[in-house]
Order: C-alpha cells, then sequence, then structure tokens
C-alpha cells in the first residue's frame, strides 16, 4: 500500500507543493460536502413550502368551482368561473366537468396533465406531483369533485423557484472554488511557516559544509521544532569538537616532532662535517639520512602551516612587493643553479601587489618543486598582466595532468594518477595543498590547464590582485 | 680567544646536539638549561653570543633577554616556534637582534651568528666622526653620542645605525638593510628592520614618535637626515 503511494506520488512534487494541495483537496472537499447538504436542504423546504401553499389555493378554487359549477354553463365555467379563481402568476387551472375540459389557454389543456395524476384523480382521490412541462419544472395538483361530478386540475409553474435554486447553487459552486483557493493558499503559507525552520537547519547544514563549524540554530520554544534544533546542534558540536580535535592532533603531532627533528638535523651536521673519517658505506647512509632530514623538515613545516590553515589561525604579514623582482629572486633562489628564464613584459616591471613575502615565495617555490618532480622540470616561469590582476604561470614539459585530476592535484597529499604512475615514489605531500591555500588567502585564484603553445606538458597559473601598477 | 656562546634550551638532546655543532665551527659552547641558569652564567661570564629558547619553564626568553640587555649589548639570536606570531617581533622588542625558527639546521645558526658578529662597516676609512645634527657617531669607536652624552646601542643597531649614515639622505629599501646588516637575501624578515628602527628611534631620536634622523619612507625604506 505504502509503495503503492509512493508510486503514486509525483516525485517532482515537494513538500510544500503537497502539503499546498493537500489543503485545498480538504477544502475542496469539505466545501462540497457543505455546499451540497446546503443546496439539497434549501431546495427540499423550499419546495415544500411551495407546494403547501399551492395546495391551500387549489384547494379553495376546487371549493369556489364545487359551489358554482351547477348552475353555470359551458360558456360562463370558460368565460367567468375560470378568470374569478385565484390564480397567481404561473398557475394555471384546468377543469374537467360536463364531459368537456376547459382551460385558459390553448396551450394547455388535458393533456399537459400526467397521465398518471389523471388516473389517480379519475378514481376519485386527489393527488399531486412534480412533473416537467414545456422544458419547466412544474407542480400539477388535482382533486375529484364527485359531487359535482367534476375533476379540477392546477398547473403551477415551477421555473421561478428553480431560477432561485439555480443561482444559489451557482453561489454555492462559487463558494466552494473560493474556499479551494483559500485552503491552496492558506497551506501554502502553512507550509512556508511549517518549512522555514528547516530552511534554516538547511542553510545551517550549508554553512557547516562551507568551514563555519561553530554555527548553530537558535533555541526555540515550540517543543516540537526544539528537538530538532537541538539534535542538529549536538550533531554540529561533536562534528566541531571532532574536526578540532583532529585539526589539533595534527598540530601537537608536528609540534612534538620539531624537537627530536632538531636534535637530528644537528646530529647529522656534525656527522657531516666529519664525513671524511667516514667508510664508504658510512657516506652514503650519512647522504641518506641528511637527505631524509632535509625532506622531513619540509614535511613538518608543511602540516604546522597546514594546521594552522585547519585552525584559521593565518595571519598574513602583507607587504606591497614588486612582483616582477620577487618572482626573479624566488626562482634564482628555489632553482639551486639550474637557471630557468623568467618571462616578462617590460610594463610589468612597475607591477605591485600586496602579499606575505614568505608565504608568496613559497608558492613559488613548491610550483618549481612540482615541475621538477612530476613535470621532467619548469620550461619556463613567466608574467602575465591580466584585466584584473597578474599571473605567475609555471609550464613544465612532462605528461601534463589530465582534466579530471586537475582539481584534485590541489588536494592535501594527492599524487596524480600520471605522477604516480611515473613511480618516482616521492608525493607532492601538502606542496599543491598549500599553494591553494596561500593563493586563496591573498586573494587569488590557482588552477592547472594544458600549456598554451600545444607541447605536452602542465600549465599551473596564479592569479593576484594588482595593488598598483 | 675564541667566541664564547651561551645557549638556553631546556631540552637537553638538542642542547648537546647543538653544543657538539657549534663546537664544530670552533666556538666556545655553554649551556644553560633555564633562564634562571643562563643569566646567572652570564652575569658570571659574559659570552660573545646568547641564543635563546623562548619556550623556558620558569622565567622565559623574552625576560631573559630583556636581563641579558640590561647590561651588555652582545648579540642575541632567539628560537621561536613560528615565524608568523607575534613572539617574533615580542622577541625583537626584548631586545633579540635575530631569530630563528625551530626546527632549524645548525649551518644556518652558524651562518645567523657570524652575521651578527661581523663589525659594523666603515662609511669611509677616512671618517672617523660623523655629524648629523645633535648626533654623533665615530664607527671606529662604535660610539654614538646625542648633544654630548653617549648613547648606549647594541651592536646591532650600531651597525644599522652607521649603515643609514653611510650615505645620508638616501632611501635603503628593508632588502638593502636585511642584506647589509644581517646578512639575508631578498627573503629575510623585514620585521627585523622594522623593530630595529623603531629600538634605534627610543636611543638616538628626541622624540622617538616624530623622528628626526630616521626617516620613514613609505613602500621604499628608511633614510637617515642631518
Amino acid at each position: 500500500m505504502r509503495r503503492l503511494f509512493a508510486r503514486l506520488r509525483p516525485r517532482s512534487l515537494g513538500l510544500r507543493a503537497r502539503i499546498t494541495i493537500a489543503f485545498a483537496l480538504g477544502a475542496l472537499l469539505l466545501s462540497a460536502i457543505l455546499a451540497s447538504t446546503t443546496f439539497a436542504l434549501t431546495r427540499a423546504n423550499t419546495l415544500n413550502q411551495r407546494e403547501s401553499a399551492a395546495l391551500s389555493r387549489v384547494y379553495v378554487n376546487a371549493s369556489t368551482v364545487k359551489i358554482r359549477i351547477g348552475s353555470t354553463s359551458a360558456t360562463d365555467i370558460q368565460d367567468t368561473l375560470l378568470p374569478s379563481l385565484q390564480l397567481p402568476n404561473g398557475a394555471r387551472p384546468v377543469l374537467h366537468a360536463q364531459g368537456k375540459w376547459f382551460s385558459l389557454t390553448a396551450q394547455i389543456g388535458e393533456n399537459s396533465i400526467p397521465p398518471s395524476l389523471r388516473a389517480l384523480v379519475d378514481s376519485g382521490h386527489p393527488g399531486r406531483m412534480t412533473f416537467t412541462l414545456q422544458n419547466k419544472p412544474a407542480l400539477a395538483v388535482g382533486i375529484p369533485l364527485p359531487s359535482a361530478n367534476a375533476e379540477y386540475f392546477e398547473l403551477v409553474d415551477l421555473s421561478d423557484l428553480q431560477s432561485t435554486l439555480d443561482s444559489l447553487g451557482f453561489s454555492l459552486l462559487g463558494a466552494a472554488v473560493i474556499t479551494t483557493a483559500a485552503g491552496g493558499v492558506l497551506g501554502w503559507w502553512a507550509s512556508r511557516r511549517t518549512l522555514r525552520p528547516l530552511a534554516d537547519v538547511s542553510q545551517a547544514a550549508e554553512a557547516i559544509a562551507g568551514g563555519r563549524l561553530d554555527t548553530r540554530l537558535e533555541a526555540t520554544l515550540d517543543p516540537d521544532l526544539g528537538v530538532l534544533a537541538s539534535s542538529f546542534n549536538d550533531m554540529a558540536a561533536a562534528l566541531q569538537e571532532r574536526i578540532e580535535r583532529d585539526a589539533r592532533f595534527a598540530s601537537d603531532v608536528s609540534h612534538e616532532l620539531r624537537s627530536p627533528l632538531m636534535t637530528l638535523a644537528a646530529a647529522v651536521d656534525v656527522l657531516e662535517t666529519r664525513r671524511d673519517e667516514l667508510g664508504e658505506r658510512s657516506q652514503a647512509a650519512l647522504d641518506l639520512l641528511a637527505g631524509e632530514v632535509v625532506r622531513f623538515r619540509q614535511l613538518v613545516e608543511d602540516l604546522l602551516e597546514m594546521s594552522r590553515y585547519d585552525a584559521g589561525a593565518v595571519r598574513l604579514e602583507l607587504d606591497d612587493i614588486r612582483l616582477a623582482e620577487f618572482v626573479m629572486q624566488a626562482v634564482s633562489v628555489s632553482s639551486n643553479g639550474d637557471s630557468v628564464p623568467v618571462e616578462l613584459d617590460s610594463e610589468l616591471a612597475g607591477v605591485v601587489v600586496q602579499a606575505d613575502k614568505r608565504r608568496l615565495a613559497r608558492v613559488v617555490a613548491n610550483l618549481l618543486d612540482n615541475a621538477r618532480k612530476y613535470g621532467d622540470g619548469p620550461v619556463t616561469v613567466a608574467l602575465q598582466r591580466v584585466e584584473d590582476g597578474v599571473q605567475i604561470v609555471v609550464e613544465d614539459e612532462g605528461p601534463g595532468i589530465p582534466e579530471e585530476e586537475r582539481d584534485v592535484v590541489f588536494e592535501r597529499f594527492a599524487r596524480g594518477g600520471v605522477a604516480g604512475r611515473r613511480g618516482s615514489g616521492e608525493g607532492v605531500g601538502l606542496g599543491l595543498a598549500l599553494v591553494a591555500e596561500h593563493v586563496r588567502l591573498h586573494g587569488g585564484r590557482v588552477w592547472v590547464e594544458d600549456r598554451a603553445d600545444g607541447h605536452p606538458g602542465a600549465r599551473f597559473v596564479v592569479e593576484l590582485p594588482v595593488l598598483r601598477s | 680567544m675564541s667566541t664564547r656562546i651561551l645557549t638556553v634550551e631546556d631540552d637537553e638532546r638538542i642542547r648537546t646536539a647543538v653544543k657538539m655543532a657549534l663546537e664544530d665551527e670552533g666556538w666556545v659552547v655553554e649551556e644553560a638549561e633555564t633562564g634562571e641558569q643562563a643569566l646567572e652564567a652570564f652575569q658570571r661570564h659574559p659570552s660573545d653570543v646568547v641564543l635563546i629558547d623562548i619556550m623556558l619553564p620558569g622565567v622565559d626568553g623574552f625576560e631573559v633577554c630583556r636581563s641579558v640587555r640590561r647590561t651588555s649589548d652582545v648579540p642575541i639570536v632567539m628560537v621561536t616556534a613560528r615565524a608568523d606570531t607575534h613572539d617574533v617581533v615580542a622577541g625583537l622588542e626584548a631586545g633579540a637582534d635575530d631569530y630563528l625558527t625551530k626546527p632549524f639546521a645548525p649551518k644556518e645558526l652558524s651562518a645567523r651568528i657570524r652575521a651578527l658578529m661581523r663589525r659594523a662597516r666603515k662609511p669611509d676609512p677616512a671618517t672617523t666622526t660623523m655629524r648629523f645634527g645633535d648626533l654623533e657617531i665615530i664607527p671606529d669607536a662604535g660610539v654614538v653620542r646625542r648633544g654630548g652624552t653617549e648613547l648606549h646601542l647594541t651592536k646591532t643597531e650600531f651597525r644599522l645605525l652607521c649603515e643609514l649614515a653611510s650615505s645620508p639622505g638616501r632611501v635603503f629599501s628593508r632588502e638593502v638593510l636585511l642584506e647589509r646588516v644581517w646578512g639575508y637575501g631578498y627573503f629575510g624578515d623585514g620585521r627585523l628592520v622594522d623593530v630595529h628602527v623603531r629600538r634605534l628611534r627610543t636611543k638616538i631620536e628626541a622624540d622617538p614618535a616624530n623622528p628626526r634622523h630616521v626617516l620613514t619612507v613609505r613602500g621604499l625604506g628608511y633614510k637617515l637626515q642631518g
């Protein structure tokens, strides 16, 4: 059954539309019942009144006929007796006396009387019935007058009553339509009221997903909604605590690693000073150790920086920086001898950006590092002025990065499938993730695309806002 | 006599390893585990360079820094946990000449120490005394007087002043000053210059808030005016 309902329920309709429709249908049902009851009662009532009024009048007319018919000629019956009867608008007398039929108009005569009524009256009983006369509702009353050997009939046009009932029905239909519409509007309004807390919840959930972990729902006095709000807030608090604990853990671990690293670095230094006293194998081992200590230091530094970002504790030390000079310096510092050409237009010499020198230098260094590890070395570093900023472009001649991995490479400890296949064993680790964080905090963007000249290779672009040029 | 270095560090392993590395540079290293020990050792026998870890139990590194500064112009290198905190500025304002963040390579430390122990550059061998208004600088003797009264500058402050004095009126960028005074390349921390200029002003300016000698040129650097 439930499944049937589920299948019947249109999937495209939202909760709000469904509530509205339910309200409208409810209002329709209610107003239909009310209207039809009202109509039926009113109709019966009005008909009764008309009938009893007609009956008493017909009896009066019948007794008039009964008294006067004995001494009246057929002509007098037609010209005097019938017109003297009490006849309101729409009442037509038909008299059967002296073996003849009398009526006031030619259209109404013995044939107008329903045969069953005639048969009833013929057998000596008075009767009445409603029927259709010339396509109009009508009441027929028949009274036998045995003492005068006559039968008196009266046909009463009920079409005025019908039009009253019609207009009543029309009004009731109108009322039902209005009620249904009002029900729909009420449903729409009520559903909005009802769903508002849900909208709040969805907004709060979005805010949390967007990183504002301290977002909470307002406490409410409504006992029904209070449960939702408090369980939502509990969930958010648990989530926040967990994320913060994870972040703190990463930060604590990195902090704890610094002291042993410090000792390691100093001890390796001491050994390196005595390198000549060591055997060949020991020297090789020392080289491995020294290399790993450097990598380890970088990793711990990156982890600490990342956990600062996670804790939202990064404050940029902003300086006005001449970007062209800065990038050339950064490239020469981080390329250890193997020089990479920096391409720039002369108009870029005066471009000044606001940046944290240390962090922006890391951006350049990490991009070059990435090109060395995964792109067979950086081919060019270029500076370009674009409409609302300046771009630092690093191109390499590696295999490039397939479209579907272009966002992933900026995630932590991501290794592109391409990079992984190359089996260098050195992950980018946090390098590109930090690039993304640094650039974002500087109000810029970073992305990777195909090389502009069509050669295979990746093209990393950092776009920064310009302070002045 | 060889250079004596006092290292203040509460982690014994780090202390030992750093001591060995510094001794390999030919320096004599004296160790202190706490701030109190350090101050006591320094009073007993002042060293040529002091290396202070800011995070010390008891008397913290800032306090050790200030106490040493009260009696001495010896170069002080402090070790901080992070480069981007207020710790760096606070340490420099407490009197440190330079800083390193943990974990650092001992080679960086010895490079820092060597840079701080360099003598002030003589602006011109022929010049023995330079005058800028009420200010009088005698590079050879390491003496600065204002209105005849001798001022106590640290070695680094004095070198900074001499550097600015070598071309009066010329604007020195922070990068240039970092390189000439501290031996850093382009990527040195500009706050070193800013805090030292501030410290220098409190000593040589009559009104440090409205300096007349060491002027800031917005967005460019600093210059010395007569």
